[in-house]
């Protein structure tokens, strides 16, 4: 059952009250960067105090994929179904090859350390986009190996497709966190949790972005802040913020709350029919069922 | 015993508060305390020209600094929670922040021996860490000391006072004998204490001799010491005191029994740290909250410092 609040007629329409909600996997100490591939029916996810990447298959159960991880945050797969990772502690973008060799595709920026990869969203022509706050460097138990701050900046940078450039697309927003793009991929979203804020920008034919503009603020009595962010086929966009996750529809007007005890920090749709619906807190993954599906990463 | 009253005058100015100090040989660091995200910094005082530079940006709420033997030079984050070295590369690299596999508190104050060793206090903090708060604290705020493994050369840490709840800042004598422990907690029926523990052979403290104990008056709770070291004769000097009661805004000289050998008037309230610094180390240097930096040339003591 799911528990929801400040509902408004819309809301029924994606989400259904009566809806499952179980606990699939619960002792991360920091649970983030969920993502389904489609390819084997798989579900990844990662403790990132933990320094682990876990994978879920149904009838499998939870293994470890990947320890040490780097204490890897965001994941998503690109157009050739390989693992993109927001590094995090790594302070790198990195890939993993069909093969299991990993690649790095940012560390440096303008010859200087980037923070650390916080998030990651790959767009359908092959270009990555992450957001680089700095909470490695300065967090308590999610040091980075060096904890030096180099970038007088923290912003959203784009690999181009050839990941040959790396360009900073985005540098007004305090603490750039969660991102997704809208499905027509006209418009990027980029949270920030210091101001509570989404902000859209118009993505320009180069891949750069217009200015922004203030789409949703997220309001809240209850703990939670803007973490991890996801868009469904329809455009309304799932934000982590107070008391749980928060539904947003494309004109920027919330729809309703799904209510979470624990502290959410991302969701991801997955399944054949991109409408399971899976959600990480610190110390669990849930997943329930949604009536419209997600933009599906690859 | 008659003393000259020291003449501080203000050589610097920072926007945040003003913390740490640590004489590299040539100038004097000192670190700007900023709460938030891409703030905070070291600078360096240099006083042959009087002018001040930036030695390291992003340091956040980095409170004690100290060089250690080696030239290395230690800092307390005290909003990460951790020890840092500031690398020569400019990069800057975790010490180690667990004890027995548990995350310490918010460290402040720092002092090296002559064997690296790092003695550093860990008091709660009222200060929030960065972050989500997911990692608990300590049950105890202690003095810890961080020192190498002899084998595999890891930092590891060790819990050396069993008997402090707010321990704010250590000095250890020149003969790494005596550790000083200044236990300031400045609220409302808190100890505000000058310390002075016996380090045994065995490398464990003895029970500590009460050197001093700070009072109150009808304002309230005299604000204990923030700051401390010793000078080469192994007397100690302190930072204590604030403008809301008591005598005021003060640097005290104790002799190691505790008698107070001499007392200045700090012309800036709020002072967080002091050390020695110049040629010879013959001057003082006190920092403050209000972000100064003040000097007293030819304070008549001299410092150790183990900056290069």
């Amino acid at each position: 059952m799911l528990e929801l609040d400040l509902e408004t007629p819309g809301l029924s329409r994606l989400l259904a009250a009566d809806a499952p909600l179980d606990r699939i996997y619960h002792g991360m100490t920091f649970g983030e960067g969920p993502v389904w591939n489609r390819r084997d029916d798989s579900f990844l996810w990662v403790d990132i105090v933990g320094d682990t990447i876990y994978r879920y298959r149904k009838g499998v159960g939870t293994e470890v994929l990947i320890h040490p991880s780097g204490k890897a945050n965001g994941m998503t797969f690109d157009r050739q179904g390989r693992l993109n990772i927001a590094g995090w502690a790594s302070r790198s973008v990195w890939r993993v090859e069909a093969d299991g060799t990993v690649t790095t595709l940012a560390a440096l920026y303008e010859g200087k350390k980037i923070n650390s990869p916080n998030d990651i969203v790959v767009k359908s022509d092959g270009a990555i986009y992450f957001t680089d706050s700095p909470g490695a460097l300065y967090n308590p138990a999610m040091a980075a190996e060096d904890l030096q701050q180099y970038l007088d900046f923290q912003g959203v940078f784009r690999i181009s497709p050839d990941g040959k450039k790396i360009d900073v697309v985005v540098t007004d927003v305090v603490y750039p966190n969660g991102l997704a793009f809208t499905p027509d991929e006209k418009t990027l979203y980029v949270n920030c949790t210091r101001k509570s804020e989404i902000t859209a920008y118009d993505v320009k034919a180069d891949g750069s972005m217009g200015p922004g503009r203030l789409f949703h603020k997220l309001t809240g009595p209850e703990p939670g802040i803007a973490d991890g962010m996801k868009v469904d086929t329809e455009g309304n966009v799932y934000c982590t913020g107070p008391g749980g996750l928060h539904v947003i529809d494309p004109t920027g007007r919330l729809l309703g709350r799904i209510r979470f005890a624990e502290h959410c920090t991302n969701m991801a749709f997955g399944g054949a029919d991109g409408m399971d619906f899976y959600v990480t807190t610190y110390t669990s993954l849930f997943r329930t069922r949604v009536q419209v599906p997600g933009v599906a990463v690859w | 015993m008659t003393t000259t009253k020291l003449k501080f005058e203000k050589v610097a100015q920072v926007a945040g508060a003003a913390g740490g100090l640590a004489w590299d040989g040539i100038g004097m660091l000192f670190t700007e305390m900023v709460m938030g995200m891409g703030g905070g910094s070291i600078r360096r005082y240099n006083p042959q020209d009087g002018s001040t530079s930036l030695f390291r940006k992003y340091t956040v709420l980095t409170n004690g600094i100290a060089f250690g033997p080696d030239g290395s030079l230690y800092g307390c984050q005290e909003s990460s929670r951790r020890v840092v070295r500031f690398m020569d590369d400019g990069s800057t690299t975790l010490t180690e922040c667990q004890i027995n596999g548990r995350y310490h508190n918010q460290p402040t104050k720092l002092a090296l021996d002559a064997r690296g060793r790092i003695w550093f206090t860990d008091p709660w903090s009222t200060v929030r860490s960065f972050g989500p708060q997911f990692v608990p604290y300590l049950e105890h705020a202690s003095v810890l000391r961080l020192e190498r493994d002899p084998q595999r050369r890891l930092w590891e840490i060790k819990r050396i006072t069993f008997d402090t709840a707010a321990p704010r800042a250590v000095a250890l004598s020149p003969d790494d004998q005596t550790l000083y422990v200044a236990e300031t907690d400045n609220n409302p029926g808190g100890l505000r204490e000058l310390r002075a523990y016996p380090i045994q052979a065995d490398d464990t403290l003895g029970p500590y001799r009460l050197l001093h104990s700070f009072g109150r008056d009808y304002r309230g709770e005299q604000r204990g010491i923030e700051g401390m070291c010793t000078d080469s004769a192994g007397n100690l000097v302190a930072v204590a005191g604030s403008n809301k009661c008591g005598p005021g805004p003060l640097l005290y000289v104790f002799s190691p029994s505790g008698a107070v050998l001499e007392s200045h008037a700090l012309p800036a309230d709020l002072p967080m740290n002091c050390a020695f610094g110049d040629a010879g180390l013959g001057s003082l240097y006190v920092t403050t909250a209000g972000g100064e930096l003040l000097r007293a040339r030819d304070c008549g003591r001299t410092g150790r410092s183990f900056g290069r």
